[in-house]
């Protein structure tokens, strides 16, 4: 399986088979696609596809989308999806479209894997780079991640802000600054969390200049990188506007993600913690939270600063758990990185325990949202239980990925500990 | 404390650590075994009460009797004319009998095809209207036509109209009554509470055109038997091991034992002496009901939409006559009418020993996950030593350097075979409930077959192909783990069937690779014994033939999906 030769037969084999796979549920089980949609593990309020059918339709009526208090996505989305037949009538093309996204996000993860940058990057070679997985195994494991395929039968916009920032990622491992730093505007613009994977996307570039036209000060080069983002996403929000008539997308959009104005279950940690919290606390607990999810960042792009892409990979894994509307759609993309580290895999030490941890509550997970919803005989606490345990589950992955990374990068500075157990003093 | 956690580490380190796991896996299944014989125990178990202080049951008088005893045998004299004429015949002579009582009525058709069967029938209904109420609110009274076993409800049509006429006169009611008369007692009332809760197949089930408010309650009566009674049977057991409110349930034995004094019976215990052995029996009957997961009366689709609904039924020689389970009736309803809010105080899930004793779920859900739980210990087990190295490292040196201790594991084949066995449920479970009814016995031995050739099949081909013991381990550790996983997101919801199954299956954790032929033909045996279709022969009573709607068919058989394939994986370890 490592060392597989991959030639365009099996590649073009991979994109069908994922493909088919995904229209056979589409076309063979129709009740799925609707039925998924309606799950709050996939869809949260800022990216479901129910929602976006309601924003459209008011759209299409040349109404404010943003008047019913329910649609809470980006502008854009309106124009791409009233362009294609409606999804009642003929759901054939939006199932390609979110097929051809799904196959897009791999084509970008291949690229990623197949730079080698997970191993070796510009100012770190790990001793135990040579064993890792081709990006054909990668690009597999993303596409038949029962998550990644759940997120896109069920029709998630999330799959579109996934798409970016693997392709942001990839524009940076390949020496495209401007290219990632265009791919970034546009996952920040869908979803805004994507603008904090912006400090180390920037040094992921840098380190990764072509060498013929390097530039050399760092502080120029960020400054290049912060103006590009923001002169996008100006334009973007121009547009935004143009299209809307007002500005009235940014509480819309932004503010609900910022302010967490709609309380709809999912699988965070945001939204119970908030309906029991009196109102006099809220605007605190607010900023504490968002200063918490933010503050990974700074400490993460120092720490870790001589492999760029690990920061943006536990980022992921962070935001998964920690950002304010989190689906399964967040948990494919971070899983989807998880396997660049193949080399450092031997060094893990609780990869059966929080697999388990993670099988058991997504299997749990729906089994209780059933008691409380439809039963009855449950309640709000029992979900609740279960999304703490799955944010335990993914946030053991992230502590021991992190750890399998830092001793690996310990290993080489301290040759002569390399095998020895290390004990917490 | 550091010395304390010190030698807890060497302890993890300890070889003899890993000879642990099998006991501790034996330990658990045991301890689950015994914590349910201790169940009815009465320091386990408890005395019932009632929650929800709105209901206030038995407190008022009841007045039903007297000359609706002469009204009852009118409508008696025209209910037995009707026995055995069609459902569109006694529909047509009951309505102007109901619209005379100065009622609404409406019809509603519906159609089921399950196991190449049809199901077609109309059922007849009718709405009080609260003179009190808004129409927000609701309570059923269920009367079908036949009951579960075939019989004609000769008595209970005729007493649920009169207890309709009776309630018309009453001017305290403040919910609607609706009277429901279906023509049998699954299928009938499945359609019609789907079409008030609009979650029914228009295709298939004419919609309502007269609806009440919420339904709040329903209490069915099942009055086949001639003549007096003596005691009245509480059926409870809702579709899916789903239960009612303990507080309904509670209210009737009060009602009927505390002011009536008439005798209640639960489970088909017919004769109960508060003994242990008898609440154990009442126990396991239940646990075994609701395992099973069938409707067992008119009641029983209810349950599914949050209506908790009892089915009463009376038996026995005694001197009790129609007007006293007319009188319970009313003295239900009467609590019913109190009701400020849905009833929620009390329990959901409940094991009940005896009419007042029961176990909550806190104290018997401990035995199941014990079961459970040994899965899991196993599983972990098997993936520690699936990383141990091959050859034999001495203790010593295993302390020192303990990192390169793990071995790496290959985990593309037993995942992917893993997958694959689980994803084989699907077919038998889109078989079993696509085919008609005629096919099914051949098909049902036709897997038998499959499911005995299969294991070793597969074990053969895996043994060909260069299966390391590692991989065998793995296999089983994913097996495990997966089934531990199943059956403690189904004892949530499902407490009776996941140690049904969990029992079942707890021989394979214990199954090894073996060498001797006799030990593998043994295991094979054991296994087989055990094995589903194995146990549906042993119960085939119960089960494969009465498969009727196709609602009830489709949510038994997703039960059935979780815990059928892990089932199948194991015997292949025989080898």
């Amino acid at each position: 399986m490592d060392g597989a030769k991959v030639t365009p037969g099996r590649t073009a084999g991979l994109y069908a088979g994922a493909a088919v796979l995904r229209l056979a549920i589409f076309t063979l089980f129709p009740g799925i696609p609707d039925l998924l949609t309606g799950r709050v593990e996939i869809s949260t309020p800022v990216t479901s596809f129910k929602r976006l059918q309601e924003g459209l339709f008011l759209y299409n009526h040349n109404v404010s989308p943003y008047d019913g208090g329910v649609y809470h996505q980006a502008p854009l989305f309106l124009p791409l999806f009233s362009l294609l037949p409606s999804s009642a009538s003929l759901p054939i093309f939006t199932y390609l479209l979110y097929i051809a996204v799904d196959l897009l996000s791999a084509s970008a993860l291949w690229r990623i894997a197949d730079s080698g940058e997970s191993g070796s990057s510009a100012l770190f070679t790990s001793p135990r780079r040579e064993k890792r997985w081709s990006g054909f195994v990668i690009a597999a494991l993303f596409l038949l991640n029962p998550f990644t395929v759940a997120t896109c039968i069920g029709r998630s916009t999330s799959v579109f802000t996934t798409c970016a920032i693997l392709h942001a990622v990839a524009k940076a491992v390949s020496g495209a600054p401007f290219g990632a730093m265009v791919a970034l505007s546009f996952a920040s613009y869908l979803s805004m969390y994507p603008l904090l994977l912006l400090p180390p996307l920037v040094l992921l570039c840098y380190d990764r200049q072509r060498s013929g036209r390097a530039t050399k000060s760092m502080l120029q080069f960020a400054g290049t990188c912060t103006a590009t983002v923001a002169g996008v996403l100006s334009v973007l929000f121009q547009l935004s506007y143009l299209l809307t008539g007002s500005w009235e997308f940014l509480p819309s959009t932004y503010g609900v993600q910022l302010t967490l104005s709609d309380l709809a279950p999912n699988v965070g940690l945001w939204w119970y913690f908030f309906i029991e919290m009196f109102d006099s606390f809220r605007s605190f607990f607010l900023a504490v939270f968002w200063l918490h999810l933010s503050s990974y960042v700074a400490g993460l792009t120092v720490r870790i600063r001589r492999q760029p892409l690990v920061v943006l990979t536990l980022l992921l894994g962070i935001f998964n758990i920690f950002k304010p509307y989190p689906s399964i759609s967040d948990t494919s993309l971070f899983l989807a990185l998880v396997p660049l580290y193949r080399h450092v895999f031997p060094l893990m030490r609780y990869t059966f325990v929080s697999a388990a941890v993670v099988l058991y509550a997504s299997c749990l997970g729906p089994a209780f949202y059933y008691l409380w919803i439809y039963a009855g005989s449950g309640n709000a606490n029992f979900f609740y239980a279960i999304t703490l345990v799955w944010g335990l589950g993914l946030s053991l992955l992230v502590c021991d990925l992190m750890f399998a990374v830092l001793r690996d990068e310990w290993e080489v500075e301290r040759p002569e500990m390399a095998g020895k157990e290390i004990r917490q003093i | 404390m550091p010395r304390l956690l010190a030698s807890a580490l060497q302890l993890r380190r300890d070889p003899r650590m890993l000879k642990l796991p099998p006991y501790l896996s034996l330990l658990c299944i045991l301890a689950g075994v015994a914590w349910l014989f201790l169940l009815p125990l009465d320091q386990y178990s408890r005395r019932t009460y009632i929650s929800e202080n709105a209901l206030l049951p038995g407190q008022v008088h009841t007045y039903f009797g007297g000359s609706d005893q002469n009204v009852f045998r009118a409508y008696k004299h025209e209910a037995n004319e009707l026995v055995g004429k069609s459902n569109a015949e006694f529909n047509d002579k009951l309505e102007p009998i109901i619209k005379g009582i100065g009622l609404k009525t409406a019809r509603q058709n519906f159609t089921y095809h399950a196991a190449g069967q049809t199901f077609s029938g109309e059922n007849l209904y009718a709405i009080l209207q609260a003179p009190r109420g808004d129409a927000t609110e609701a309570i059923v009274l269920v009367a079908a036509w036949e009951n579960v076993k075939g019989e004609t409800n000769r008595n209970g049509i005729p007493l649920a109209l009169t207890l309709l006429r009776y309630f018309k006169r009453w001017s305290l009611w403040s919910k609607d009554i609706i009277l429901l008369i279906t023509p049998d007692s699954i299928a009938g009332p499945q359609a019609w509470v789907d079409a008030y809760h609009d979650a029914h197949d228009p295709a298939r089930v004419s919609s309502l055109p007269l609806k009440s408010g919420l339904l709040q309650g329903a209490i069915a009566i099942d009055y086949a038997q001639e003549g007096r009674f003596d005691s009245v049977h509480i059926v409870y057991d809702g579709v899916n091991g789903q239960l009612p409110n303990l507080d309904l349930i509670n209210s009737i034995v009060n009602i009927a034992g505390g002011q009536m004094g008439i005798g209640v019976a639960l489970q088909e215990m017919w004769h109960h002496d508060n003994g242990y052995p008898d609440r154990l029996r009442t126990m396991l009957r239940g646990m075994l009901k609701q395992g099973l997961g069938l409707a067992s009366g008119p009641h029983s689709s209810f349950i599914p939409y949050h209506v908790d609904a009892v089915t009463l039924r009376p038996f026995g020689e005694g001197w009790q006559d129609e007007m006293a389970l007319g009188r319970v009736v009313e003295g239900s309803f009467r609590s019913l009418n109190n009701l400020l809010e849905h009833l929620h105080q009390s329990f959901f899930f409940y094991l009940l020993m005896q009419r007042e004793r029961f176990v909550s779920i806190g104290t018997y859900l401990p035995s199941a996950m014990a079961v459970a739980i040994n899965f899991t210990i196993m599983a972990i087990a098997l993936w520690v030593k699936s990383g141990q190295p091959a050859e034999v490292t001495t203790p010593k040196s295993k302390t020192e350097t303990p990192a390169p201790a793990t071995a790496e594991r290959d985990l593309f084949l037993p995942l992917g075979v893993v997958t694959l066995i689980q994803s084989l449920a699907i077919i038998p479970l889109y078989l079993f409930n696509h085919v008609p009814e005629s096919a099914l016995t051949p098909l049902f031995l036709a897997f038998t077959l499959l499911n005995t050739l299969l294991p070793p099949t597969l074990a053969h081909l895996l043994a060909t192909s260069n299966t390391t013991l590692q991989q065998y381990h793995l296999i089983q550790s994913f097996s495990l783990l997966l089934l531990g996983m199943f059956l403690s997101s189904l004892a949530t919801l499902n407490f009776s069937l996941a140690l049904i199954t969990g029992l079942l299956a707890a021989p394979l954790s214990f199954v090894r690779p073996y060498r001797s032929t006799a030990a593998k033909v043994a295991v094979s045996v054991l296994l087989n014994a055990v094995s589903p279709t194995a146990v549906v022969l042993a119960a085939a009573a119960y089960w494969g033939t009465d498969v009727t709607t196709v609602l009830r068919e489709a949510a038994v058989g997703w039960h059935v999906c979780g815990t059928y394939s892990p089932v199948v994986v194991y015997p292949r370890h025989a080898q």
